[in-house]
């Protein structure tokens, strides 16, 4: 293989492993802002420790999540140098947006929250989380933003052979970016309906005690799937005459691209009519009653996410030969280093993060196996031994 | 507009060598110190100290993009090194997964750093035993709290790579006047404000 074939499968390897952290993180970040608001308002126990239990699964994975991201970050520079030095002035721009405003606050309140955690006033406590939260959103923002830039730029200028930064505004505007913000969004938040679903199912199988917890944690995932999920599908839909219009030739770019975008419509359309079947059988624990479709919950886990890969596929993949489209060249882009040291990378990094997703799963499951606390315990692996 | 982001980057590349060097150099001390007691020092620090990297990166690509890309690729061997030794580290430390696995990270990141100093300052390979030892000095110092020494091992640690940066010449490397003046608005308010933050994470969890 050639240093950009190389280069290029590194890149998806390592963005979708990246994914697969970021949408349980925004998916789970949003359903914990509800819990925790709830006990902020009510003082209720059962809200205490549902923030505490799904707090904790939330904050392993993001801390691996990190992880993924700075190597990410890394990689425009070590294997994308034609990128930085033709269109930094405009591609970095809402990069370092996403870096300074989002990430570097995002994980200093996330750390507050986390060592703040019955240390601070309950407001104080429950207005980090909000923090938190809104500072990842505002990281998916900024990263689309720069996505949308590569799909369709705007709001530059050519000088000599560089871009220059002419209209920050028009990469705000970008249609290619609006319309896919959402999309991701509402992905993120089925990805969390269907994750707090299954957990739940599992220790409905597995008959633990914890009645109560889990059946409130069953009925607020299926409600956010199912509210997730239209809005997921309408955003979707809303791309297609943005496609046409900006990149016509997007599903023809390889001869299979349209494969992975049809598994993705169709696992979305799966998981909003499950879920909407769903809702009247959360009447009087139907559901848990019948058994069977508690199955079905802990099977379905890996289906939202499977689904944003495909997406993932269909949206860079169509856009080849293009880095940016109609600009720079994929083929163009890629750093002066020989084919031999990408493959190093990549096989480093690709060893790594499947590891990784290895033990954030092994984690996870431990941590969603031993359940709720039944003594309040400290909410996070970087406070204690698991 | 020049001069203000030279500075913004030297305070984050100072800040993240100066911070993230005595949890590295924790790390490398953890087969010679009680591990549980020498991990839960770092602790509330940990997270904090890791992401100035990622700022000062970021600020790299979108102020410096044709240095960025240069600087990295040019020693790419040495940043995968780098990286696979932080991912590792990172892995390790927030999960408390096996101490040798971050002592081997510890040591992975900070003979990373040491070869890409030597290959700053085209020096021979030994060069890079300097960082390691650095930062086991200030991890020393953090970890006996000897609070007197740590500006200085912290400067130890935090000087050697900007100075060495300090011999490229940034001009014609760096974004347009337009980008840099957009950026300015966000940088400037927030690096005061995560510095406080981060005092306020360090503050409540030693009471």
């Amino acid at each position: 293989m050639s240093a950009v074939d190389l280069a290029r499968l590194q890149f998806a390897l390592t963005t979708s492993f990246h994914f697969l952290f970021v949408l349980l993180t925004l998916g789970l970040v949003t359903l914990l802002v509800i819990m925790q608001t709830r006990f902020t308002l009510t003082g209720a126990p059962v809200h205490e420790r549902m923030t505490r239990f799904w707090g904790r699964i939330y904050v392993i994975n993001y801390a691996l999540g990190i992880v993924t991201g700075i190597v990410m970050e890394f990689q425009f520079g070590l294997n994308w140098s034609g990128l930085a030095t033709y269109a930094g002035d405009v591609f970095g721009a809402p990069l370092a947006m996403e870096t300074l405003i989002a990430f570097f606050l995002e994980s200093t309140f996330l750390g507050l929250w986390i060592f703040g955690w019955g240390k601070l006033n309950r407001w104080l406590h429950l207005a980090l989380l909000y923090l938190t939260a809104l500072t990842a959103y505002a990281s998916a923002f900024w990263i689309m933003a720069a996505n949308g830039f590569l799909q369709h730029p705007v709001g530059y200028r050519v000088e000599g052979n560089v871009l220059r930064l002419d209209d920050f505004s028009a990469l705000l505007s970008n249609p290619t970016f609006t319309s896919a913000l959402m999309h991701v969004i509402f992905a993120s938040i089925t990805v969390g309906g269907v994750f707090m679903t299954g957990v739940a199912a599992y220790h409905f199988i597995k008959r633990t005690p914890e009645v109560d917890f889990f059946r409130r944690s069953l009925r607020m995932g299926v409600i956010t799937t199912a509210l997730a999920t239209p809005s997921l599908i309408g955003a979707g839909f809303a791309q297609f005459p943005v496609i046409a219009e900006y990149q016509p030739g997007k599903s023809e770019a390889t001869s299979w691209v349209g494969a992975p975008l049809g598994f993705m419509i169709l696992i979305g359309m799966t998981l909003m009519m499950v879920s909407w079947l769903t809702l009247p059988l959360l009447i009087k624990d139907t559901v848990v009653r019948m058994r069977f479709p508690l199955y079905l919950m802990v099977i379905g886990i890996p289906l939202p996410f499977v689904a944003a890969i495909f997406g993932w596929m269909f949206r860079e993949i169509g856009r080849q030969p293009w880095l940016i489209y109609g600009l720079l060249r994929t083929e163009d882009a890629v750093s002066h280093v020989d084919a031999s040291q990408i493959l190093l990378s990549l096989i480093v990094f690709t060893s790594l993060f499947v590891l990784l997703a290895c033990v954030d799963w092994a984690l996870i499951a431990r941590a969603v196996r031993r359940g709720p606390d039944v003594a309040p315990a400290p909410v996070s692996p970087l406070v204690v031994t698991l | 507009m020049e001069t203000l982001w030279l500075v913004v980057l030297g305070v984050l590349t100072v800040g993240y060598f100066a911070l993230a060097g005595f949890d590295y150099g924790t790390g490398l001390l953890l087969p010679f110190r009680k591990r549980d007691e020498t991990l839960r020092l770092m602790t509330p620090f940990f997270l904090g100290n890791e992401v100035w990297l990622v700022a000062a990166i970021g600020v790299l690509f979108a102020a410096f993009p044709r240095l960025e890309g240069e600087l990295l690729s040019g020693a790419h061997s040495v940043f995968t090194l780098v990286l696979a030794g932080l991912v590792l580290f990172m892995a390790a430390v927030q999960l408390r997964l096996w101490w040798w696995l971050v002592f081997t990270g510890a040591l992975t990141v900070s003979v990373g750093w040491g070869l890409f100093l030597a290959h700053l300052l085209a020096a021979p390979w030994p060069t890079a035993l300097v960082m390691p030892v650095l930062f086991a000095l200030h991890g020393w110092v953090f970890q006996t709290r000897k609070w007197a020494l740590f500006p200085i091992t912290a400067l130890l640690c935090a000087l050697p790579i900007p100075l060495a940066f300090s011999s490229i010449d940034t001009n014609g490397l760096m974004a347009h006047a337009d980008t840099l003046g957009l950026l300015a608005w966000v940088a400037i308010p927030i690096i005061p404000l995560v510095v406080l933050l981060q005092w306020s994470i360090v503050a409540i969890s030693s009471r």
